[in-house]
């Protein structure tokens, strides 16, 4: 390594992204069901509990029963004119399909993408799947990605769904296959030593998210805000390291990005994330 | 002297004439610097015993009779010490972080403003010069200059930042004795004192950095922030800069800190310092590496690989060749050659010899010629404020300003220039410098005649 790649180096790792804290302010909430008028109020209610950190008095609160929409365009429809903030429904809507466990649900599969408003998904009301404390309060949030550093609008949206006084999860789980797999490549260029590339890289994929929770620990600190931080940043297969943490934690939402601007359908990691974490809400971003 | 044959003086003169144009023609031939002198090394060493010229001679040394090898005493012992201990020194320091945490410092302190970064990177250049050397400083002003300008969307800037900082490295080598080894190598030869010299040359220094910097920020259009929305944004870009993110440990940082601290004073003092003034600054350079060494005493090895051993060999062989030379009298006949330059008087006669050696050294090493000249110039007995040595020591630094192969660091400058995809030829580079690199001239000149005469 020349010198000039060194010094390279030390200045590009010296420069961090650095958390940005932007309260996020939401004005209109739609619950969509597949319920009756009466049913869809009732949930409503529970649901407004549920998210008491975002219910301030100006809040606009509505639920829209299954009788509000026939299919997909008129769903589509429904949102554009009310065009929430949030959107709050759960899977497999006027479907039976929620017994098999495979997907989302046609009207999920195309409201997460179809929209840029933020979808919060409820287990499903009859899957009987919801974790015990599942859908009562936002003391326990926890953010999960696979690239933390500089993601300010997912921390900001975590802290947003975070009560007072409660603790936000800001976890990094690097794939441990993938990495395993470039370190099978790089096993086999004599060029590189393997042990020496496995310690450095390693380090340096954690060190990432690491130093940008430490700025926005800072951040919430001099912002005086009510929230406890956690630290998770690890190596492991994520959608096992997720189902492990929800447990540990007791996390009564989870909060994660599911677009991806090079495609159409949902990014790598989210969609198998959002059709197999079905016993607490998911907020998708 | 013994009488040398003009035969033999002009076929050494001609390996002489050789020797430059193949290190001119470095990249050309794909041969390293210490190959190039150490093949003419060995053929001068080979012909001048073969003719005649030099014998072995038994020699006391410290009141021992002892038989050095011919290309023992050739060699400048002191210059080679000065230059292996200070690398080695900085090598270590440089893995304290002190030198990244400054540089970050400064770009947070810029707060993102193009023409404060500038300044403020091209007074770095010039400190970081002087203190390691031309090539370091360039490595690290230029790699963090294409970092913090990508990193503020100011990337279409980076041409003129890297121009100006290479040209600023040879500025900033004339700040001190041991900025360059043109500076080691005359400064050693006239017994000028480190103090002395810094006390001459600064104030040369800082009128050239400002000069540099005002044409600079006006030919490439380097300008401040004029919105406070660019500036607030700026600001925030750059905070996110760490500048303890390369800092290994605290202990170390403030080890490297004070050591670099202490190494400069030393340096500097060591002409009236007693038993230092005796050992000599190669003395001092030395022992600094070691303790340096001292805290990777157990993986020292490391740094003994990162010497720039080419560098090295060179001048071992250099100094062998120009040796040589002299029992040649190629070095008379250079002289006798230099002898209507000298003969224009104390204001024409240095002034054409500073323009002479800038136009030399801008085509070819600065080294050899600086080692030739100060032997020349050392066969005259001049005084140590004599101004022919700064003609000499001005001529050979800024020389290197003039084109892309004039000097080491402005040759890394615009490596890094192509390593960021920036388009530039070598007649691009001279069209560009050559404003800046005639007004140094001229300004040298001036302070030549004017001050130091």
């Amino acid at each position: 390594m020349t010198k000039l790649d060194t010094f390279e180096s030390v200045f590009k790792a010296a420069d961090k992204p650095v958390f940005s804290y932007q309260p996020l302010a939401i004005g209109r909430v739609l619950l969509v069901t597949d319920l009756s008028q009466a049913e869809a109020d009732s949930f409503l209610g529970r649901v407004r509990e549920f998210l008491g950190a975002i219910d301030r008095a100006e809040t606009h609160w509505s639920a829209a029963p299954g009788a509000a929409f026939g299919d997909i365009s008129q769903l589509l429809d429904l949102v554009e004119a009310e065009h929430p903030d949030l959107i709050v429904t759960y899977r497999h809507l006027h479907s039976n399909a929620w017994n098999w466990p495979f997907s989302l649900g046609e009207h999920l599969d195309v409201l997460t993408q179809a929209t840029s408003t933020p979808v919060l998904v409820l287990p499903h009301p009859d899957a009987k799947r919801a974790l015990p404390h599942s859908i009562r309060n936002t003391d326990r949030v926890m953010a999960i990605t696979d690239h933390l550093a500089g993601e300010s609008r997912l921390v900001n949206t975590t802290l947003a769904f975070t009560r007072p006084g409660g603790t936000c999860w800001l976890t990094h789980v690097e794939s441990a296959p993938i990495f395993e797999r470039y370190m099978a490549s790089i096993s086999r260029i004599p060029a590189i030593e393997t042990e020496v590339a496995r310690e450095t890289i390693e380090a340096q994929l954690l060190k990432e998210p690491h130093d940008f929770i430490r700025s926005c620990r800072a951040v919430i600190e001099a912002e005086g805000l009510q929230v406890k931080i956690e630290e998770i940043v690890t190596m492991g297969h994520r959608l096992n390291e997720y189902e492990q943490l929800i447990q540990e934690h007791k996390v009564d939402l989870l909060v994660l990005y599911t677009k991806d601007e090079g495609q159409l359908a949902m990014h790598g990691l989210a969609y198998p994330l959002a059709v197999e974490l079905r016993q607490i809400p998911l907020l998708l971003l | 002297m013994h009488q040398v044959p003009l035969s033999t003086t002009l076929l050494f003169a001609l390996l002489l004439v050789a020797m430059i144009l193949s290190l001119a023609l470095e990249e050309k031939i794909h041969a390293k610097k210490s190959v190039i002198a150490g093949v003419f090394a060995a053929l001068t060493l080979f012909l001048a015993v073969a003719l005649g010229l030099v014998h072995p001679e038994t020699v006391q040394i410290l009141g021992l009779p002892i038989e050095l090898p011919l290309y023992i005493p050739g060699v400048d012992w002191e210059v080679i010490a000065i230059i292996l201990g200070s690398s080695i020194f900085v090598d270590v320091t440089s893995k304290s972080g002190l030198f990244t945490w400054i540089a970050i410092k400064l770009t947070k302190a810029s707060k993102g403003d193009p023409l404060i970064l500038l300044c403020l990177y091209g007074v770095m250049t010039v400190v970081f010069s002087a203190v390691l050397n031309n090539v370091t400083a360039m490595i690290i002003v230029g790699a963090l200059s294409g970092v913090s300008l990508g990193r503020l969307g100011q990337s279409r800037k980076l041409l003129g930042f890297l121009v100006i900082e290479g040209l600023l490295t040879n500025v900033g080598g004339l700040l001190t004795l041991v900025s360059s080894v043109p500076n080691i190598i005359v400064g050693s030869a006239a017994g000028i004192s480190f103090l002395d010299f810094f006390i001459k040359s600064s104030p040369y220094v800082v009128v050239a950095t400002a000069l540099t910097l005002w044409m600079g920020a006006r030919i490439f259009g380097i300008e401040r922030l004029e919105t406070a929305e660019a500036k607030a944004e700026a600001t925030e870009l750059v905070a996110g800069f760490d500048e303890n993110d390369g800092i290994e440990s605290p202990g170390f940082f403030w080890f490297g800190t004070i050591m670099t601290g202490l190494f400069i004073a030393t340096i500097a003092s060591a002409s009236v310092l007693p038993v230092i003034d005796e050992l000599g600054l190669g003395y001092v350079a030395l022992t600094f590496a070691v303790i340096a060494l001292l805290r990777y005493k157990a993986t020292a090895d490391r740094f003994y690989q990162g010497i720039d051993w080419d560098l090295l060999g060179f001048f071992g062989c250099l100094f062998i060749v120009i040796n040589m030379m002299e029992h040649a009298q190629v070095l008379e006949l250079i002289g006798e050659g230099l002898a209507p330059i000298l003969a224009l008087g104390d204001l024409a006669g240095p002034g054409t010899l500073l323009v002479a050696a800038a136009a030399a050294s801008s085509v070819t090493d600065n080294i050899p010629l600086a080692a030739m000249l100060a032997k020349i110039l050392g066969g005259l007995d001049l005084a140590a404020d004599s101004p022919y040595w700064w003609s000499v020591v001005f001529g050979a630094n800024l020389g290197g300003n003039l084109t892309p192969i004039g000097s080491a660091s402005t040759l890394v400058a615009v490596t890094i220039i192509h390593k960021n995809q920036l388009p530039l030829s070598f007649a691009g580079f001279v069209k560009l410098a050559i404003p800046f690199a005639l007004a140094q001239l001229a300004l040298a000149v001036v302070y030549v005649l004017l001050v130091l005469s």
